[in-house]
């Protein structure tokens, strides 16, 4: 009799330390995972890196060699008015065009139900940054190694944007292949983080056995043939390249960015 | 048979969850009463024993730069109030050379600036400047944890300073950051001058000097800790090999060319050569520049052109009262703390 009770004793001590290290599994009942392909275009054409691309409004032709940029701060919105913030310590991601698996971020654990919008920031929000380390994770050592540390000021780059150019009708004109390098980021003026709401055509149903998958595509020329107008030959230091990391048209740039992004379709397809 | 069902017990409480029964200490983090009030968010990332430790085993690691040879410590030297003493400008990676004199680490929980021209405002931060600077340690965060990851003594001490135990670029931040909060300096003859502490003696000329200080000084190196976080032009000619634009390089606004973190004074018996790149060897020269040699410019700070005259009249026995009160900062308790030393 004894010894059934110390032995149940041990049995219910096991159950205890098997329940506490097991909530988690009955959390994600009612879960599944979103999934989002970010699919980089220019002016309505596949982007080729390396490849020269249609004239922007300002008549320059670019060769992209890099383009990443950081997402952040992945927002749900649910057809029922709810809203699910993904937790903001695991929605960093660096969308890297020269590494196809970056192109697909993976949200596990998203609450099940039917979202018909999503926001995310693109960028470190400023928040974020007066934190200091806290709540970064691994996020700077992949920055670090995405080359999206901005080292010198402690900060990250945000979009990370070259390449070179050629602006045959802009005054003095720029025939040669001119290296171009935008890096929006913190400036002292300026944080430079920013936004974007995207509505989707169809809803996004999560659910245990659907993973649904977003397509965004992604409109480079946006970044500066957007709203607001930049010219890479009007930036072009002495014929030594167009180097936008700061200043006024920074910022125009960084309000261009949020243009860039818009949904293509939704698959709901079953696991 | 009984005493394994026992052991089983202990294991069930003890590993169920955590692979260590090790509990991290608090360490006692106190804001001196004569200090200004504390910037560093504490709550957020506060200093235990295990993370001070682990902190400061990274601050002295020369593996996390490129070559393996230069560490936080390397230019950042205690006796020195953590400062390059001997170099106007500090040596990196493969002798590579910089342009700006080391500051030194005391009290950085109370500062909103960091680095000379302010490049970020948080403490948490600052370290990434100098680890991943190509002049400086040149350090790749990718291969700083692999390296962390295959020390049992890093493994173990990630483990116990952080719940999550993670090795990861967070957690190798907040370590450096609780060794670098901990690290204050607070007990010099001055500091118990002020507090009306035993020791807290100064001699009628260090008095004079500490009044002169005020009256001509103090609205600059202001408060006990002897800045007022602002960025100066203090006149300082500008060296046409390097042209360091200062302040201006993080704003790109013209108004702050040439314009420097005002530093604090704390120890500066033991931090020469001074200003931002080094050139002075003495507090005597230092004095000099301030009474006589400063160079006027655009952006030259009003408080040291008044009424036409360029500089802070000084006289020579004013100058050594001056320098006299300044040695009444010396904190040699903080100089020789064993818990900041590599030893």
């Amino acid at each position: 009799m004894k010894n059934i009770l110390k032995k149940s004793i041990a049995v219910v001590a096991v159950a205890m330390t098997l329940v506490s290290c097991s909530k988690k599994e009955d959390a994600i009942m009612g879960t599944g995972t979103l999934k989002i392909q970010y699919e980089n275009g220019f002016a309505g054409n596949e982007l080729v890196l390396g490849s020269p691309t249609v004239a922007t409004s300002q008549g320059e032709v670019l060769k992209i060699s890099t383009i990443k940029y950081i997402i952040s701060n992945i927002v749900l919105y649910n057809e029922n008015g709810d809203v699910y913030t993904y937790p903001k310590s695991q929605s960093y991601f660096i969308v890297d065009e020269q590494t196809p698996t970056s192109l697909l971020i993976s949200l596990p654990n998203v609450p099940a139900g039917n979202y018909n919008k999503i926001k995310f920031g693109i960028g470190v929000d400023q928040a974020q940054y007066n934190l200091g380390a806290s709540g970064q994770g691994d996020f700077w050592t992949q920055a670090q190694a995405a080359g999206m540390d901005w080292g010198w000021a402690a900060g990250y780059k945000f979009v990370r944007f070259e390449g070179t150019f050629t602006a045959p009708s802009a005054t003095p004109s720029v025939t040669a292949d001119t290296s171009f390098m935008v890096h929006t980021g913190q400036t002292s003026t300026d944080y430079n983080y920013r936004e974007v709401t995207l509505p989707l055509p169809t809803s996004a149903l999560v659910r245990t056995t659907i993973s649904p998958q977003i397509h965004l595509s992604t409109d480079l020329s946006k970044i500066i043939d957007g709203t607001n107008k930049v010219s890479l030959a009007a930036n072009n230091n002495m014929g030594m390249g167009a180097m936008i990391m700061g200043g006024t048209v920074l910022t125009q740039i960084s309000d261009n960015i949020p243009s860039m992004f818009s949904v293509e379709h939704v698959h709901n397809d079953p696991n | 048979m009984k005493t394994k069902y026992f052991v089983f017990l202990l294991f069930s409480v003890f590993y169920g969850c955590s692979d260590s029964q090790y509990v991290d200490v608090p360490l006692d983090f106190k804001v001196p009463s004569n200090f200004p009030q504390l910037v560093y968010n504490i709550g957020n990332n506060p200093p235990t024993e295990k993370g001070f430790e682990l902190g400061k085993k990274i601050f002295y690691d020369g593996r996390l730069s490129s070559d393996g040879l230069v560490a936080c410590g390397s230019c950042h030297i205690q006796a020195n109030a953590f400062t390059h003493h001997g170099h106007t400008v500090s040596h990196g990676v493969n002798n590579a050379m910089g342009t700006r004199n080391a500051p030194s680490i005391q009290n950085l929980a109370f500062q909103t600036q960091f680095m000379w021209d302010g490049a970020t405002t948080h403490l948490d931060l600052q370290p990434m400047i100098p680890l991943v600077s190509s002049i400086e340690m040149n350090g790749n965060l990718t291969k700083i944890m692999a390296m962390f990851a295959a020390d049992a003594k890093y493994k173990l001490l990630f483990k116990q300073a952080f719940t999550d135990g993670q090795i990861n670029s967070e957690n190798m931040l907040k370590a450096l950051a609780q060794f670098q909060t901990m690290v204050i300096s607070s007990n010099s003859r001055f500091d118990k001058y002020r507090r009306n502490e035993p020791g807290g003696d100064l001699s009628a000329d260090e008095l004079a000097g500490y009044a002169l200080f005020n009256s001509k000084c103090a609205i600059c190196h202001a408060t006990d800790l002897f800045t007022d976080n602002s960025f100066r032009n203090n006149g300082l000619a500008v060296n046409p090999l390097v042209n360091d634009v200062g302040r201006y390089k993080v704003t790109l606004d013209p108004n702050d060319y040439y314009k420097f973190k005002v530093p604090s004074l704390r120890n500066v018996e033991v931090t020469a050569p001074y200003m931002h790149d080094g050139r002075f060897g003495t507090l005597d020269a230092v004095l000099n520049h301030y009474s006589t040699a400063m160079v006027n410019s655009a952006t030259l700070d009003p408080l040291l052109n008044q009424n036409g005259t360029i500089g802070i009249p000084l006289t020579s026995t004013e100058k050594q009262q001056i320098i006299a009160f300044l040695k009444t900062l010396t904190d040699n308790q903080y100089l020789t703390d064993s818990r900041f030393s590599d030893k």
